[in-house]
């Protein structure tokens, strides 16, 4: 499917192609109805919409945040929902859930917008507070705008949305020497153990059928690596992902058997985070590179079963990836990592070196997304491979077993150093569509360890430092 | 300035008693509640009065003696074209001189009052500024009261406002009546439609609406007028009426009325009707176990008369609804943005400093027929052509008749007797006494004449005779209440034809002569003479009031004709019902507590339904 056609089928959906986060702080006082004081409180919220702000229209969002009470009230964990409608309703209308000793209270207010009085009825919430539906005081919130405005407009971000189904539609059209990928990987909690999941579709550069295969490999922490093949079959197109050989690759869920059902497998896949894209988004909008490689959700979820040798591993919320590639086939070298850091936080690297004439001779290019705390790091993924005309890209020391990718934006630099024990590594074969083979070495239980530092007058601070023991997710590929 | 020297000159005050020199401080404090216009009016005339006192004399009324002003009076009192203004300046000092009568003839009697059934009631000033509801219900008269206790019924949590303030049956007895009209009353009573000839129009405003202050007479919707409704007007409630028509009189335990407390004024209007041989009857009314305090205008003092708040509103709290007294709504708000098209999503309230608001998905508008109509203006709600217009009110006008016998006709029930002779040609006599002062039937005479009919006035019996008019007002307006009313030709000619009835009637029961309120013509001793008179006169020389003001936000199936709905909601926005008398689609002919009640109740059933 083309990029035209994708964008077409998430405007079907009728979900708006970017929503809106912001912060914003306030705070007030609150007299409850039985004492005659009142208390201090403070409010702190990251709001969500699914669209973009409508000024003139009104926007509903999801709030959370933290809310504090004097004496009373310290929940970082409230939740509630905004309308917000400052011109068509002429109402911010604010209704927050919060818990404290058990207790359960709801905070619903809004703030009364009048052209009157601009300022002061965008910035007063008035509310009244409730615990199990009766009300039990009321109070005003203030936001601080000598304080609060600057921080509260640099917090607006307006981040794409899109629906992880979307990108598993197949890209090729028919156009030979092309490979496309659905590829999964994911780690038992439980056991440590690593899955990978492999679907293909080779179009041979020869204008031979194409045709769709793959395998399974299992990782487990106690025994050799595991792995069979499905197909080759000839390739039957789908509307929604991959499909061939009794194997699907389908929204929301993997199932599929090989080796004659050696290993056979059904995961429910939960996306719970946005895509991510490891190439620039345009390399995959337009495919003008060799190849290019995203994840359609950054961190994904698996629940369901997958069975091995007579062994059935029951996963519960297993994290994982789905990714997908889609180009001329593989390249010359190159080194991968998919690092779940934890806490939301998920580490992407891509490192390869070109089969094109002229390209071959440089080194490894590094497409390293880092993103942590909702935000992504290097800011363009054009920085981290091509710097500034090759100047300050980001260097891969591709080998075997460990391999390192070092880089620096700015203030702040990384170093990544993976490690794929020949134990838990397993060796396949890789054909391109040209007939060309590849060797690639991966590990789902590879382990790997980042540091992330900044600069702070003079000197390099650690802000954060990750090491992964067996739950890395890496490969190495070479002719 | 002083109004000591007018009332003086009006009132007579020759020093004798004591009770004409507290008129005018009572008159001061009748002013502080009157409107803006009025106040200024009064003061105007007054300060007129004393110039050409002292253009006559040299010396302001207050200045003369008791005979230099009867005589500076008399002078103004001989030119036709100021005794309507004349008769104006009265009213106010009626009222006052009334009550001081009434203080100087010894403390009314105490009935026995009832205790009140308990409301649930906030002060708007302790009602949060933010607050949520399924249903808000603005006014709690007789509509605004009933779809309360429907909604509440159906479990909805429903919060009812009001501008006005709770009056409790035991505050009524506690003060004079004069203190409770000033504060019972919109603008002081005051309420004035302007046009030709401009009405009185009093409307209640207080925790039960005008049912505070009605005389309780419970007639219902004619069926005449109910099929009028359904055919001509697709008013869709008015199939199957009925019903809901018994379901307000149980409610409000409308029995006919005993003759034992029922007082001379209607005792002497049943005897006439008998010498003429025409239908007359005790009313049906709200009031089981009335005591004929003849307050009902100013509150009853003994709980008998069951206004709303004392019968459909405490249903409507046990149901879980809330009052907010003191609460003028600004505005209604709606989400214009919504899918659908516009929807109503609450209210804001004023209260003195700041106001409130309340989200509630459906807004039951009940201020009354003249306070809704620029509600909805000023909520960006008013763009339907014919909203305000279609004003029908029930003109009136008052005849009293003199009797060689006392008639006192202020011990006795207010509304006693209706006399429907007539009705079939829309007209509806009523034995109506009430309070000295506070009826719409001005004394004649100035100074020592009107004096001697002020402390003769024991020996009137007063009849009112409403007329079924064509709808020819119109309430404009966004902030504050504009009435325009013209009276139609038609029913000019029906208000001449009830001064004669009611002269008849009068003359029938043995009055020896009748007070016809004309000013240039004010007394008549005979039938004939009373023809005379009114061959020579006009309907715009009466003294007219009105009540009953409907039709503002009619309810009817034309789209173009009808701002609201069949079923009362208004058109162009979703949840906004209508449940005063305003929908009403014409004027019900009779004192329409009932078929308000009733049209209330069907619709709020029907909103509940839907």
């Amino acid at each position: 499917m083309s990029a035209a056609r994708t964008a077409r089928t998430a405007t079907r959906t009728g979900a708006p192609a970017r929503g809106t986060t912001f912060r914003e702080t306030m705070l007030g006082t609150l007299r409850l109805d039985d004492e005659d004081r009142t208390r201090r409180v403070r409010l702190d919220l990251t709001v969500c919409a699914d669209r973009v702000l409508r000024l003139l229209g009104t926007t509903e969002a999801r709030a959370t945040g933290r809310i504090r009470v004097a004496d009373m009230v310290d929940d970082p964990c409230a939740e509630g929902e905004l309308e917000i409608s400052p011109l068509a309703r002429r109402r911010i209308r604010y209704r927050i859930t919060f818990t404290a000793d058990g207790r359960r209270f709801a905070l619903d207010g809004w703030k009364s917008v009048t052209p009157r009085r601009p300022v002061a009825s965008m910035t007063v919430l008035t509310y009244t507070l409730h615990e199990d539906g009766a009300r039990i005081g009321a109070g005003t919130l203030l936001f601080p705008l000598g304080t609060g405005l600057l921080p509260f407009l640099a917090s607006f971000r307006f981040p794409r949305r899109e629906d992880p189904g979307a990108f598993l539609v197949p890209r090729w059209h028919g156009e030979p020497g092309r490979t496309e990928v659905w590829y999964t990987t994911l780690t038992d909690p439980a056991t440590g153990t690593g899955l990978w999941l492999h679907h293909e579709l080779t179009a041979p550069a020869d204008g031979s059928e194409p045709y769709a295969h793959g395998w399974a490999a299992v990782f487990p922490p106690d025994g050799p690596v595991r792995h069979a093949r499905f197909g080759p079959t000839p390739w039957a197109p789908g509307e929604s992902g991959f499909s061939a050989d009794g194997v699907a690759v389908r929204p929301g869920l993997l199932s599929g058997a090989a080796g004659g059902g050696t290993l056979s497998w059904r995961l429910a896949e939960r996306p719970v985070a946005e895509p991510l894209f490891t190439f620039p988004r345009w390399s995959w909008r337009r495919p003008l590179l060799p190849a290019a490689q995203m994840l359609p959700a950054a961190r994904a979820l698996y629940d369901g079963t997958f069975t091995h040798d007579d062994t059935t591993l029951t996963l519960t919320a297993a994290p994982g990836a789905s990714a997908r590639i889609y180009g001329h086939g593989n390249a010359r070298r190159w080194a991968w990592l998919h690092a779940d850091l934890g806490g939301g936080d998920v580490l992407e690297i891509v490192a390869a070196v070109s089969t094109r004439p002229g390209l071959r001779g440089l080194p490894p290019l590094v497409f390293l997304r880092l993103c942590r705390q909702g935000r992504g790091w290097p800011r363009r993924p054009e920085r981290s491979a091509a710097g500034w005309a090759g100047a300050g890209r980001f260097r891969a020391d591709i080998a075997l077993p460990t391999w390192t990718v070092t880089g620096r934006t700015g203030l702040r630099r990384i170093r990544v150093e993976v490690t794929q024990p020949a134990d838990r590594t397993l060796t396949l074969d890789y054909t391109d569509p040209d007939g060309g083979h590849a060797t690639c070495r991966n590990s789902e239980r590879a382990d790997a360890h980042i540091r992330w530092e900044r600069w702070w007058f003079g000197g390099w601070r650690t802000e954060a430092e990750w090491t992964l023991e067996g739950t890395a997710h890496a490969e190495v590929g070479t002719r | 300035m002083s109004l000591t020297g007018l009332v003086a000159a009006l009132i007579a005050d020759d020093g004798t008693t004591d009770w004409p020199r507290r008129v005018p401080a009572r008159l001061e404090s009748v002013l502080t509640t009157m409107p803006r216009a009025a106040r200024v009016g009064v003061r105007a005339a007054a300060r007129g009065v004393d110039a050409y006192a002292l253009t006559r004399t040299g010396r302001t009324l207050g200045a003369l003696t008791v005979s230099e002003r009867e005589s500076v009076l008399n002078e103004l009192a001989a030119r036709p074209a100021l005794l309507p203004l004349l008769d104006v300046l009265k009213v106010p000092v009626l009222l006052a001189a009334g009550t001081e009568l009434m203080i100087e003839g010894g403390p009314a009697r105490r009935g026995f009052t009832r205790p009140d059934p308990p409301l649930d009631l906030t002060p708007a000033h302790a009602w949060p500024a933010r607050s949520t509801a399924d249903a808000v219900v603005i006014g709690s008269g007789a509509g605004g009261a009933t779809a309360a206790r429907v909604l509440g019924r159906a479990g909805l949590d429903v919060v009812v406002l009001e501008e006005g303030r709770h009056h409790p049956t035991e505050s009524f007895g506690r003060r004079t009546p004069l203190d409770r009209f000033t504060e019972l009353y919109r603008d002081g009573g005051a309420t004035v439609a302007v046009g030709s000839p401009p009405l009185l129009l009093p409307t209640g405003r207080a925790v039960g609406g005008t049912t505070v202050v009605n005389s309780g007479t419970c007639y219902r919707t004619p069926d005449h007028v109910l099929s009028r409704w359904s055919k001509d007007f697709g008013f869709a409630p008015a199939d199957g009426f009925d019903p809901y028509l018994d379901e307000a009189e149980r409610t409000l335990r409308v029995a006919t009325q005993p003759l034992d407390v029922l007082g001379e004024n209607g005792r002497i209007a049943l005897k006439g009707a008998r010498e003429l041989g025409w239908r007359a009857a005790p009313l049906r009314r709200n009031a089981p176990g009335c005591q004929g305090s003849c307050q009902c205008v100013v509150g009853c003092p003994t709980g008998a008369k069951q206004s709303v708040q004392l019968s459909v509103l405490p249903d409507a709290c046990a149901a879980g609804a809330r009052i907010v007294t003191g609460a003028r709504v600004e505005r209604v708000l709606v989400d214009t943005d919504g899918p659908g098209g516009p929807r109503v999503s609450g209210v804001r309230a004023g209260r003195g400093s700041g106001g409130f608001e309340i989200l509630a998905p459906l807004v039951v508008v009940a201020a009354g027929a003249l306070q809704s109509p620029p509600l909805l203006r000023r909520s960006g709600l008013g763009r339907h052509p014919r909203l305000g217009r279609n004003l029908s009110v029930h003109p009136a006008t008052s005849v009293a008749g003199r009797f060689a016998e006392p008639v006192t006709a202020w011990q006795g029930v207010l509304q006693s007797v209706g006399v429907e002779e007539h009705h079939a040609h829309g007209i509806l006599v009523e034995a109506t006494a009430t309070p000295p002062g506070m009826g719409s039937f001005i004394l004649p005479g100035v100074g020592s004449e009107l004096r001697r009919e002020l402390e003769s006035a024991g020996h009137l019996a007063t009849l009112g005779a409403m007329i079924a008019d064509r709808p020819s007002g119109r309430v404009l307006g966004r902030d504050r209440t504009l009435l325009r009313y013209d009276l139609d030709h038609r029913d000019a000619g029906r208000l001449m034809r009830a001064v004669r009835a009611m002269g008849e009637l009068l003359f029938a029961a043995g009055a020896e002569e009748v007070l016809t309120g004309i000013p240039t013509t004010p007394r008549v001793r005979g039938l004939a003479e009373l023809d005379a008179v009114l061959a020579g006169t006009s309907a715009r020389r009466l003294h007219l009031s009105a009540y009953h003001p409907t039709g503002t936000i009619a309810a009817g199936a034309d789209p173009q004709r009808f701002p609201a709905d069949p079923w009362g909601r208004l058109r162009g926005v979703h949840g906004v019902l209508i449940a005063d008398a305003s929908v009403l689609p014409s004027c019900p002919q009779v004192n329409p507590q009932l078929s308000i009640m009733a049209a209330a109740l069907a619709l709020a059933e029907a909103a509940v339904r839907a």
